[in-house]
């Protein structure tokens, strides 16, 4: 990792809707990721962690605030020139791989080619080395419908990598993939941000990637946080026994001077009406 | 983006087929009102075509042959052909009238032929007498089929009636079909005797024709001359001033049809590909990119709907002229090219729709599901 700043986001705002409806999906975030960086952003559904990643993508405008790519303004620039942005400079993974079903896996993969001064024809020779780095070559006739899961998403990653972006952003890629092939694919993410010296940044549920991350922000309610993985502190909600992290977790209630955090404000008001009911429960912090 | 655009199309499979064959189906419609036009204007136009005249002469004011009204004095004929260049002179009386025949009425042109008639009457005979006598009717092969008139049977023409002696060829059209009598018998129908519609002269060798026709103009009063190009073309364009309007009102709904068809296929593909233009999007593909592969698939789609629709012509239309034999089909290359040019605009305009459509597509989306 460089000390190289390729992503600056400065207060940065995304609100959809207006009066009582108005839901602040993006509230006030600034942060700065280096070159060379896996950055994962982990937070509860419905936390803003995809709106970010869109802005961060220039495919959704912010409500207010600034994004550098590169020392580039991004949220400045008119719509008919972030294609090209997007183009040369970010690649994206998605949970559904997000493949074009009438291609095949080495069609899929030059696409991208396609929009860079020297089309695909340029473009092959990398490609190959791709097909055999993430063991595809096998596979580069056929068509996605007949991959496996994990194979799809090392297509999308080739994909992702085929312009040599200085960005990769990745919506949930272990998602729709059973934990051997989401280790093996986080695997590879990792090898990328070592050997391509690009910026990974990976939107995610799955705890179980937390280890290879650089960086772990946590997102709720629209605000981010920064954290390392060692910061869980799970307990048990005192209602429902759901695992809870106390360090994440904002539902939280002070009763007879101890903390008691839930999983929701289902469970949260349950224990407020009886909390007797529950107090013998371990659950305090 | 194109690539993508035409193996996306092909992946369609049954889908593919059946909007190809939708599209061809309209433009075999459009064909078939092309053709059934050619070759009804073909036909109305078969017998000056055919008599291959140098040059017509009929009465002032009139310019042709179809729905036309011609009375000449058959002197005329006799001073016509001591003009300098001309060769030989026939002569015939003409009316256009309704017989009956078979149950219904066919609009008919009743040519009357003297017994020395050698170019003005039938040209390709199916059986039977070619020149009539008094009291006999040569009817075209395809009216004897439709109506079950054959030689031997009488027919009533006007007020008289005659006796089939033959059946001539290529002498039938929707539009009109002619029948020969004896020249005396269509006088005594008009009350005409001693008059003639028109004259047809063959010139000597080398003669200008229409130096020809000037000629006969100045030296005959109150006749028209016109060498037989421009008479076919008079002719011609008062049939297709006829029907034209008609046909090309389902020339339009025809090709309105097929023009719906390709939207409505190319629509309902961007429909289903919405996440794959997204996803597309995402990577950085412009509007431009994916308007090009939808016009693409338009005019894929268009051309191999008009390809089906020009071999299901080539496959049916021999088949129309023996199961129907009383409509005439005529396909030109000329019209195949105005229609191939129409196909271009029709895929065109459709890709406009599915591209308003394109425009719509949110990048975003891709990250939904």
């Amino acid at each position: 990792m460089s000390n190289e700043i390729i992503l600056k986001i400065e207060k940065l705002y995304k609100h959809f809707g207006s009066g009582d409806a108005l839901v602040r999906a993006v509230n006030n975030v600034s942060l700065d990721i280096h070159k060379g960086e896996l950055v994962l952003i982990m937070g509860p559904s419905g936390s803003g962690k995809t709106t970010l990643l869109s802005m961060l993508g220039t495919l959704l405008k912010p409500t207010s605030g600034r994004i550098f790519l590169n020392a580039m303004d991004i949220t400045s620039m008119g719509e008919n020139r972030l294609p090209a942005i997007r183009a040369k400079n970010i690649g994206f993974i998605f949970q559904a791989f997000n493949l074009l079903d009438a291609l095949s896996v080495e069609e899929n993969i030059l696409l991208p080619a396609s929009l860079m001064p020297g089309g695909m024809n340029s473009a092959r020779s990398r490609c190959r080395k791709l097909l055999d780095k993430l063991d595809l070559s096998h596979r580069r006739k056929a068509l996605p419908p007949t991959l496996s899961g994990g194979e799809k998403q090392r297509v999308a990653i080739a994909r992702a990598l085929i312009n040599q972006p200085p960005l990769i952003l990745a919506d949930e890629p272990t998602g729709n993939l059973d934990s051997e092939k989401g280790q093996e694919v986080m695997m590879i993410l990792h090898d990328i941000v070592r050997d391509e010296a690009c910026t990974v940044i990976l939107v995610t549920h799955d705890n179980r990637i937390e280890d290879v991350a650089d960086r772990l922000l946590w997102l709720e309610d629209g605000e981010l946080r920064d954290r390392k993985s060692e910061a869980h502190t799970w307990v048990q909600d005192p209602v429902c026994g759901m695992r809870v992290d106390a360090w994440s977790s904002k539902i939280k209630t002070e009763h007879c001077d101890n903390t008691y955090v839930f999983c929701s404000h289902r469970c949260q008001q349950r224990f407020e009406d009886d909390p007797d009911q529950y107090l013998d429960s371990k659950s305090n912090v | 983006m194109i690539r993508w655009s035409i193996k996306s199309l092909f992946s369609e499979g049954l889908g593919l087929v059946a909007s190809c064959i939708g599209v061809a189906f309209a433009f075999l419609l459009v064909i078939f009102f092309i053709a059934i036009f050619a070759g009804e204007s073909d036909r109305i136009t078969a017998y000056p075509k055919q008599v291959n005249a140098d040059v017509w002469v009929m009465q002032k004011g009139v310019a042709n042959m179809h729905m036309a009204v011609s009375q000449l004095w058959d002197w005329k004929e006799d001073r016509i052909r001591s003009i300098e260049g001309v060769k030989t002179t026939e002569s015939i009386l003409y009316l256009n009238a309704v017989i009956n025949a078979g149950g219904r009425p066919w609009f008919t042109y009743i040519v009357g032929l003297t017994k020395a008639a050698q170019y003005s009457g039938p040209w390709d005979m199916h059986s039977g007498k070619r020149i009539p006598n008094r009291g006999e009717v040569v009817i075209p092969d395809v009216l004897s089929r439709l109506t079950g008139l054959n030689i031997g049977d009488s027919m009533q023409i006007v007020d008289d009636t005659f006796t089939i002696v033959g059946l001539s060829s290529g002498t039938f059209s929707m539009a009109n079909s002619i029948v020969f009598i004896n020249y005396n018998d269509l006088a005594d129908i008009m009350s005409a005797e001693g008059s003639i519609s028109y004259v047809m002269v063959r010139a000597n060798e080398g003669v200008d024709t229409g130096q020809l026709a000037q000629r006969i103009y100045n030296e005959l009063d109150k006749v028209s001359a016109l060498p037989q190009k421009v008479f076919i073309e008079n002719d011609h364009h008062v049939a297709m001033q006829m029907g034209v309007e008609i046909i090309a009102l389902m020339t339009f709904i025809g090709s309105g049809l097929a023009l719906v068809i390709v939207a409505f296929t190319s629509h309902s593909f961007v429909s289903r590909k919405k996440r794959e233009l997204a996803i597309a999007k995402a990577m950085g593909f412009k509007n431009r990119h994916i308007y090009t592969g939808v016009l693409m698939q338009a005019m894929l789609l268009t051309f191999f709907g008009f390809m089906l629709a020009v071999l299901f012509a080539w496959l049916l239309f021999p088949l129309v002229t023996i199961l129907a034999p009383e409509i005439s089909l005529k396909i030109t290359i000329n019209a195949l090219i105005i229609l191939a040019v129409s196909a271009f605009f029709v895929a065109s305009l459709a890709a406009l729709w599915p591209a308003r459509q394109v425009a719509k597509v949110d990048p975003v989306s891709v990250f939904h599901g």
